[in-house]
C-alpha cells in the first residue's frame, strides 16, 4: 500500500504544477500524463516512503496539520521578534541542552525537530530516538533551566502537536 | 544510526521529498517544449533524488536497491530512443520532424502538451539517459572505498 501514498503525493504535486492548462483547470492530456508519471514515480519510490506511511492518508491528520499551521506561524513570529531584541541588546546566554521528549516514531521526531529549528533562538542539532531526547542549541538559557525536565520551556506546545501529527 | 547514513531527521525528510523531486523532474522533462528545462535539466533533477537517497540512507541501502544491469540497459535505451526519433523522417532528411508535419500524434496545437513532434520523445529519452547515467556514475564513485592506496 505505500504505492498509493507515493502515487497520490506525486499526482497532487503534478496537478499543482500543471494547473491552468485548460482555462483554470487541467486539460485531459495533462491529467493522463500525470497519471502515467505519478504511477512511475510511485512505483519507483514505494519502498522509500515506507510501509507505515499509509497513516498519513487519514483526513483527520490533514485537518490537524491545517490547525497546526497558525500555531507554528505564531511561534515563528514571536521568536523572530525575540531574536531581533537579542541582536540589538546582545543579551544572550547560549548553550546546548538535552531535552527529554515522549515521542514514539521517526515522523514525530522530525516534526518536533523541524518546528524547534524553525522558531529562531532554538536549533536542533541531534535527535536521538534511542535515549528519547533532543539536543537543542538555545540562544538564551534562562537561569536554572540548564537541564530541562520536559520540552515545555524549550519548545512550548510543539511536542503535543508533534505527537498528534505523527501518530 | 546505522553505518554510513544520516540521522533520523534527514532520513525521514528524504522519505517525504524523494517522490516530490521525482515528479518535479518528470514535469520538467515532459514540458521541455513548453517551459524552461528539458531532458538534461529534468534528468539531473531526478538524479538529485537518487543522490539524496544515497546520501541519506547510506551506501549499504543503495547497494540493495541499485541494479547495475538495469541502469546500464536503460541508459542505452535512452540513447536508442533518441536516435530512433531522429530517424523517423529519414525519407526526407535526418532529424526531419515528420511527426510534426504529418504524424499521427504529437502534432497538436502549439502550446499544448502533445505538440512539437518528436521533441517530447527526445526529451524523455535524454531525461532517462541523464538520470540513469548520473546515478550510475555517482554510485560507482561512492563504491570506491579506498581513500588512499
Amino acid at each position: 500500500m505505500p504505492f498509493i501514498v507515493a502515487f497520490l503525493f506525486a499526482y497532487i504535486l503534478w496537478l499543482v504544477l500543471t494547473a491552468g492548462s485548460n482555462g483554470l483547470l487541467w486539460s485531459t492530456e495533462e491529467l493522463v500524463a500525470g497519471l502515467v508519471f505519478a504511477a512511475i514515480v510511485g512505483y519507483a519510490t514505494k519502498d522509500v516512503v515506507g510501509e507505515n506511511s499509509t497513516r498519513f492518508l487519514n483526513p483527520v491528520k490533514w485537518v490537524t496539520a491545517i490547525a497546526y499551521a497558525p500555531v507554528l506561524f505564531w511561534g515563528m513570529v514571536k521568536a523572530n521578534l525575540d531574536v531581533a531584541y537579542r541582536v540589538i541588546t546582545g543579551k544572550i546566554r547560549p548553550g546546548i541542552v538535552r531535552v527529554p521528549v515522549e515521542l514514539e516514531n521517526d515522523a514525530q521526531y522530525t516534526i518536533m525537530s523541524n518546528s524547534i529549528t524553525l522558531t529562531p533562538g532554538t536549533l536542533t542539532i541531534e535527535a536521538s530516538p534511542e535515549e528519547k531526547a533532543l539536543y537543542v542549541h538555545w540562544i538564551n538559557i534562562p537561569k536554572g533551566l540548564e537541564r530541562p525536565e520536559s520540552s515545555k520551556p524549550v519548545a512550548g506546545p510543539f511536542e503535543k502537536w508533534a505527537r498528534r501529527l505523527g501518530r | 544510526m546505522n553505518d554510513g547514513d544520516m540521522g533520523v531527521i534527514v532520513r525521514t525528510m528524504a522519505r517525504a521529498t524523494i517522490p516530490l523531486i521525482g515528479i518535479f523532474g518528470a514535469y520538467v522533462v515532459m514540458h521541455g517544449h513548453l517551459t524552461p528545462g528539458g531532458g538534461f535539466q529534468g534528468g539531473t533533477t531526478i538524479a538529485g533524488a537518487g543522490i539524496l537517497f544515497l546520501i541519506a540512507f547510506g551506501l549499504g541501502e543503495m547497494k540493495k536497491r541499485y541494479n547495475k544491469n538495469l541502469y546500464s540497459a536503460l541508459e542505452g535505451l535512452g540513447g536508442l530512443v533518441f536516435l530512433g526519433a531522429a530517424m523517423l523522417g529519414i525519407g526526407v532528411a535526418f532529424f526531419y520532424n515528420t511527426l510534426w508535419h504529418n504524424g499521427p500524434f504529437f502534432n497538436g496545437k502549439p502550446g499544448t502538451l502533445l505538440s512539437a513532434g518528436y521533441l517530447p520523445i527526445m526529451n524523455l529519452a535524454v531525461g532517462l539517459k541523464v538520470f540513469t547515467g548520473l546515478v550510475s556514475a555517482l554510485t560507482a564513485i561512492a563504491l570506491w572505498r579506498r581513500w588512499k592506496e
